[in-house]
């Protein structure tokens, strides 16, 4: 099972203390980056949730700076102590909350008094409370302080508590603690010698707008904080009343008049605060260099700039092109890293401002407007090379490798430079990678402004070479004039493709004129509309190849029509669907052919081509569906409400979906396997070839794992694992359920019910109904078939035999 | 924003704004072959009497280009380099053939009365008048290795060879049934020459033969009535037009049939050689039949791969084409009183380069002196040329190169588009007549959500003038009406007031109006085209 497409930006990377590493929080594990190669060299695996925080144990001597010992935070209630050199555990905390920030300001105060080794080093982290009911009342999440060192929460010792998640920033010395709960910030001062019972004194700056990032100054007293206006507060001299006095705190707020502390609002206890605005929107990065001399800031613009502290000049590092998340410095005052919103770390030069490396992970999910009610979800599996194709922001699509779980290439579907901060005006509609790789066809939209210019693109590429570069070969404006684009399949074995749209038609596309696509041609011959097919105007909603490529299948609504490709000749119609089909898919080398449907009737349903009609159906909102190429299986992400009832698409009550992944055998309703998943929404699924060469040695393997199965959830996240394996392999498919759904395993608990049929799913219909209507050969004959005294009049007769006599086929040879 | 530009290290290229692409032919129609035949820059010399029977280019001795063209009762003559009259032969009746002396200092020209004259070219003055046909003359050749004698055939059927300074016919050959049309003399020997006839063959005479003429050496049967007859440069071959086709024989294989190339749709009127390539490069030039047809098609005619190479139609029929021995001028007559003629446009070539390298070597080669004395100018520190020093040093053979990144070359409307100034980069773009640019910055304006803004914002004086003349001009441009037709409905709603307050803008929105009248008259006809073809594609379609 191999798994992959993580996160990289949840949380703030850390260089390792010779800068030669950085750590990444990827998921439930973090990843560890050579600096020089950009590449990935070790993992460290072992949370069960999504790890929050790492924080690399500083080197106290030079000398030591070879240690690689590190600390790590996750939802799964853990802090883990692990060397990353090996990589393996050496401790583990059970504090049993989630924890979601955690900040350990003993690792760096002694370095500056190396005093007794016996400290106790003691966390700081903003954790989950959830265990009282009163709690739940005041505010979910509370800072708290944990003892690592007797691994225990420190009791009564609630900092603050507030209704969301917050990071906890921690001055480079570790003597200040800071926490944004919405328009304010707290601040604490963490004694040189902490224990558990020391009370940290506090003081609250406030402000008129939601702060979103803070910052300390290394060496001097000057707090930073962004908010969402776009503002950077600067505090000068915070704190210096309540954290100078020797014990207690006086309140001395009363002392304090507006003209002596010019910006500071209210009783807050700072010298000055001084504003400073250039970015749009949301400020999200803030960070003081080392020396204290210039403030990063960065935010949705994807631009970095540095501010010289004294006087408030900028410079910028322009055209990042994604916005920008986090950024760390590292030990090497040279280098220093940007995660960007695009899953992508880039590795800085520091005073020059050239970037070095960048890491880049699976492309994110993004947001658009919905141009279309169809099921491209815009990923596209390569089942030979295993690579997946996935749309970006920037116009772009990356091909990413499922097997070694890092980005080929990028390819720019559309020449534009992105600005992060402008409205979505063109989207990459649906990419579509042909069964052997070579080639990729894209469609995008660009969206009217106030009914104008509106625009839809087809776009063909091929590869040159195996590494997944892809050049373009053809562009088609307006296909189907202004109608868009539902579906693009490519044909198995041919260079053929057929785009169906709503408006109507779907035009088969060629190129070489059908030669065999193992002949190497001349690569750059175009592709141009070899016929156009149309179902009594019906807008055609889903389009699907055979394996063998001799039947086209193109839905047209509700009903199903099947085509010769070459002739371009309708061969038969099958009927007739509740709801409109989304999505067709002929199963493997059986005789059956699945679709789906959504609406407020969803439907998954198997047809037979041998005598066309339905072989059984489900109602159940299906979100992908997947054919094995060589056997008779398939597999349905299905949708599942809260309820355990069927899907329904108008409720948006949740944004992650639940969902199960059923493998059936076309022949018979009853799934053969079942697995639930997360986060179902948007998610795709495929049936890879394995090509892992310790597969390929053992042959006498079944012929079932050379299959293996992909699913990919809404965050871009996949697996692949065997879908017919054995025991112990089914025991990883628990386990990494178990992983990625921890507290759903008492919910549903379809595991134990292999085999047998799902309970829940209502509405099954085993009643095969015949097709209502597919094209007779010769009407007229029937109409005066019997006796003339029985024949109705004439007049009646007219019309059907007009009808009769008139065109059928609406295909039209182009 | 002035600091973005200094960065170069940014992580997003800077992309152009791009016109849509223009959809291309499947099979590229212009080889290197049809570059060089399209090269030739037509121009129209109008306003001739009636139809140009005869083109004939001065021989290539005679220093400046002259061609003569036949033209009703007069021969006139035009020049090479600028097709400007020359001078006028004034004849008495319609000349039908003429032909120069291969020296270029005489010319003949035959007429309907049945008579040949032959002029001095300079002084245009008439020194002898041959009279013995008793029908029009049609054919006139000096044999192009001969001074003294001339080829003539008529309306009489009858082909005579004259002696010129005698005024006498030498031989009189009588075969043809028909009127002779046309012949041509050979290249390699002077007393043999072949006629073409209505009788629908081509005979082959030899002055030299013993029955003096009463039988011709070689006769081949066209098939139809001979209009036109040409000696290949070998002088074993030759081409024949007439009807549709375009035949080659072979002479040495006893007028064997090689070719026939039928892809003219009307009469071939006129065969002509054409050469291509360059001349003493290496590749020897290569000739081409050209060949002209009342189709108003000129088609060249590889005779080596048996291909028709090129193809160029002119709005006329064509009956006479002749091309300067020096293969860069092209006449061709039509049968409406006009010429077509066509000048290559010759490049200052790299002959001309290779020479002035070679006099720099020689320079080189003999001002040592001066070369010593540059390598003695040692560049001393202190100077400024001592920090350019080593510069301007192109890379030796085993130097690896950095290349230089590939500098995206921006227009002005680009770089107003970076810069987020909108509305001057549409004006910028506007003034620039390019319309396939005017549109794509339009449409990035459109995925920027600014086009509405920008026209809102246009000045009344001259910038939406500009966009009401684009609009007006290319509105029904098919390719890009979707876009500009909404546009222009728009621009109309919002700036209504302003066009009404102006004079020139209300002729602007005339001049617009009257081009979309056009339009949907247009297409109401294309309508009912498609009205009528409808029902035959699809009785067709049944089939």
């Amino acid at each position: 099972m191999i798994r992959g497409g993580r996160n990289y930006v949840s949380s703030p990377p850390v260089f390792s203390n010779d800068s030669k590493r950085l750590l990444v929080c990827a998921g439930n594990s973090v990843a560890v980056f050579s600096t020089d190669t950009g590449l990935q060299v070790a993992s460290l695996d072992g949370h069960a949730a999504l790890v929050t925080a790492v924080i690399v144990v500083p080197a106290s001597t030079p000398g030591s700076k070879i240690l690689c010992f590190c600390w790590t935070a996750s939802l799964d209630g853990t802090i883990r102590y692990w060397d990353f050199a090996v990589p393996e555990m050496i401790r583990s905390v059970d504090i049993k909350l989630p924890v979601h920030s955690m900040v350990i300001p003993s690792l760096f105060n002694h370095l500056v008094e190396k005093s007794e080794k016996a400290v106790k080093s003691f966390a700081y982290i903003c954790v989950e409370a959830k265990e009282e009911a009163e709690d739940r009342a005041k505010g979910l999440f509370q800072v708290r302080k944990c003892n690592l060192t007797d691994a225990r929460l420190v009791g009564g010792a609630v900092l603050a508590e507030m209704k969301k998640p917050e990071i906890i920033t921690m001055s480079s010395c570790g003597e200040l603690l800071g926490v944004r709960r919405k328009r304010k910030l707290d601040i604490w001062k963490v004694p040189s010698t902490d224990s558990g019972r020391t009370v940290l004194k506090k003081i609250t700056l406030h402000h008129t707008k939601a702060l979103t990032v803070i910052a300390f100054h290394p060496t001097e007293r000057i707090l930073a904080a962004g908010d969402a206006t776009g503002r950077i507060m600067i505090w000068r001299g915070f704190g210096n009343k309540t954290f100078a006095m020797a014990n207690g705190h006086v309140n001395g707020s009363s002392m304090i008049t507006d003209e002596e502390n010019p910006g500071v609002r209210g009783s807050d206890d700072a010298e000055s605060c001084t504003t400073w605005h250039w970015h749009p929107a949301q400020v999200n990065l803030l960070s003081f260099s080392s020396d204290g001399a210039y403030l990063l800031s960065g935010g949705k613009e994807g631009v970095l700039v540095v501010w010289q502290v004294d006087t408030g000049k900028k410079k910028f590092l322009p055209r990042i092109g994604s916005p920008l998340l986090h950024f760390t410095d590292s030990p090497d005052p040279s280098f220093s890293s940007i995660s960007c919103a695009d899953n992508q770390i880039h590795l800085v030069r520091r005073p020059s401002m050239e970037i070095l490396k960048s890491i880049s992970g699976i492309k994110l999910p993004y947001s658009h407007p919905e141009i279309s009610k169809g099921m491209s979800s815009g990923v596209s599996f390569d089942q030979n090379a295993g690579l997946v194709a996935l749309r970006t922001e920037s116009y772009a699509v990356q091909l990413y490798s499922l097997f070694d779980d890092r980005g080929i290439s990028e390819v720019q579907v559309y020449e534009r430079n992105h600005q992060p901060v402008d409205e979505v005006t063109i989207v990459v509609t649906s990419v579509v990678l042909s069964l052997d790789g070579s080639m990729l066809c894209t469609s995008e939209v660009r969206l009217p402004e106030d009914g104008l210019g509106h625009l839809v693109c087809l776009k063909f590429w091929f590869s040159k070479s195996k590494a997944g570069d892809f050049s373009l070969s053809t562009i088609v404006y307006e296909p189907h004039r202004d109608a868009g684009i539902s579906a693009i399949v490519f044909h198995p074995n041919r260079r053929m493709a057929v785009s169906s749209s709503f408006g109507g038609d779907f035009k088969i596309w060629t190129s070489n004129s059908g030669v065999p696509m193992k002949e190497e041609s001349q690569p750059n011959s175009g592709w141009i509309c070899h016929a156009v097919g149309s179902y009594k105007k019906k807008p055609m909603t889903a389009a699907a190849f055979s394996p063998d490529g001799s039947v086209l299948a193109v839905a047209a609504e509700t009903v199903i029509t099947l085509w010769d490709p070459d002739k371009n000749l309708l061969v038969a119609v099958i009927g007739e669907a509740i709801m409109p089909i989304v999505a067709l898919s002929f199963v493997g080398n059986s005789d059956h052919l699945v679709s789906a449907s959504w609406g407020s009737k969803p439907q998954l349903a198997v047809w037979s081509l041998l005598n066309l009609s339905t072989c059984w159906s489900y109602r159940l909102h299906v979100e992908a569906i997947a054919s094995s190429p060589d056997s008779s299986s398939f597999a349905a992400l299905v949708l599942l409400s809260d309820s355990g009832g069927v899907y329904d698409p108008n409720e948006k009550s949740h944004k992650t979906v639940d969902g199960l992944i059923l493998l059936f055998n076309s022949a018979e309703p009853n799934p053969v396997a079942v697995w639930s998943v997360k986060k179902a929404k948007g998610g795709a699924l495929a049936f890879i070839r394995n090509q892992s060469s310790d597969e390929e040695s053992s042959s006498d393997q079944q012929q079932a794992a050379q299959t293996l199965f992909a699913y990919m959830n809404a965050d871009h996240e996949y697996v692949l694992f065997d879908p017919h394996g054995t025991e112990a392999e089914e025991l990883s498919v628990t386990r990494w359920k178990s992983q990625s759904s921890p507290e759903e395993s008492g919910q549903v608990g379809y595991a134990s019910l292999y085999g047998e049929l799902l309970p829940p799913i209502p509405s099954r219909k085993h009643t095969p109904w015949s097709v209502p209507s597919f094209p007779t050969e010769r009407p007229w004959e029937t109409i005066f078939s019997g006796p003339s005294h029985n024949l109705p009049p004439l007049t009646l007769l007219c019309g059907p035999f007009l009808e009769a006599l008139f065109e059928k086929r609406t295909a039209v040879e182009e | 924003m002035a600091q973005t530009e200094q960065t170069t290290t940014a992580i997003s290229t800077t992309f152009k704004v791009k016109p849509k692409l223009q959809s291309k032919p499947r099979n590229p129609s212009k080889t290197l072959e049809s570059k060089y035949w399209s090269s030739f820059k037509s121009t129209r010399i109008e306003n001739l009497v009636s139809s140009i029977p005869s083109i004939e280019f001065s021989p290539k001795s005679t220093g400046r280009g002259v061609f003569a063209a036949a033209n009703s009762a007069s021969l006139t003559f035009f020049s090479a380099q600028d097709f400007s009259t020359v001078s006028t032969i004034s004849c008495s009746d319609v000349v039908t053939s003429c032909s120069f002396r291969s020296d270029g200092a005489l010319i003949a020209a035959a007429d309907l009365t049945g008579q040949i004259r032959v002029f001095t070219t300079k002084s245009r003055t008439p020194l002898r008048r041959l009279r013995s046909h008793t029908r029009p003359v049609r054919f006139v050749q000096y044999p192009s290795l001969d001074k003294l004698h001339l080829v003539s055939g008529g309306d009489d059927a009858i082909v005579k060879y004259w002696d010129v300074g005698a005024e006498a016919v030498l031989h009189n050959f009588q075969g043809h049934k028909d009127y002779v049309r046309c012949g041509d003399c050979s290249p390699v020997d002077a007393g043999t020459f072949l006629t073409g006839s209505y009788d629908h063959t081509v005979k082959l005479w030899d002055v030299k033969a013993d029955n003096n003429g009463k039988k011709p050496v070689l006769e081949v049967n066209h098939g139809k009535p001979v209009e036109d007859v040409m000696f290949l440069p070998s002088g074993l071959m030759f081409a024949t037009a007439g009807g549709n086709s375009v035949k080659l024989w072979d002479l040495t294989g006893g007028g064997r049939l090689v070719h026939s190339m039928e892809s003219h749709n009307k009469t071939v009127t006129s065969l002509c050689l054409g050469v291509i390539g360059k001349e003493g490069g290496e590749e020897a030039s290569q000739y081409r039949i050209l060949s002209v047809g009342l189709d108003g098609y000129m088609k060249v005619f590889d005779y080596a791969k048996m291909k028709i190479t090129h193809s160029m139609r002119f709005p006329a029929p064509l009956i006479s084409i002749a091309i300067s021995p020096d293969g860069n001028t092209r006449a061709i007559g039509t049968s409406n009183g006009s010429i077509f003629a066509g000048k290559r446009k010759v490049k200052k070539d790299d002959d001309d380069m290779e020479q002035d390298a070679e006099y720099g070597v020689l320079k080189g080669l003999g001002n040592g002196e001066e070369a010593q004395r540059r390598l003695q100018r040692v560049v001393r520190p202190g100077s400024f040329r001592y920090f350019q020093r080593g510069q301007g040093e192109k890379a030796k053979e085993g130097d690896y190169l950095v290349a230089r990144g590939k500098k995206v070359k921006l227009a002005e409307h680009d770089k107003l588009l970076k810069k987020f100034r909108h509305k001057e980069a549409l004006v910028a773009v506007l003034g620039k007549k390019d319309p396939e640019n005017v549109v794509a910055v339009m449409e990035e304006l459109v995925a920027r959500r600014k086009l509405i803004k920008c026209v809102m914002n246009l000045e009344v004086e001259g910038e939406l003038g500009l966009l009401m003349g684009f609009l007006h001009k290319y509105a029904t441009v098919p390719r890009h009406s979707r876009l500009l037709m909404g546009l222009t409905r728009k621009v109309l709603e919002l700036r209504a007031d302003d066009i009404r307050a102006s004079e020139g803008l209300k002729l602007c929105v005339r001049n617009l109006k009257r081009s979309v009248d056009e339009e949907i008259r247009i297409q109401q006809s294309l309508q009912e085209m498609q009205g009528i073809i409808s029902p035959l594609l699809r009785i067709a379609s049944r089939r």
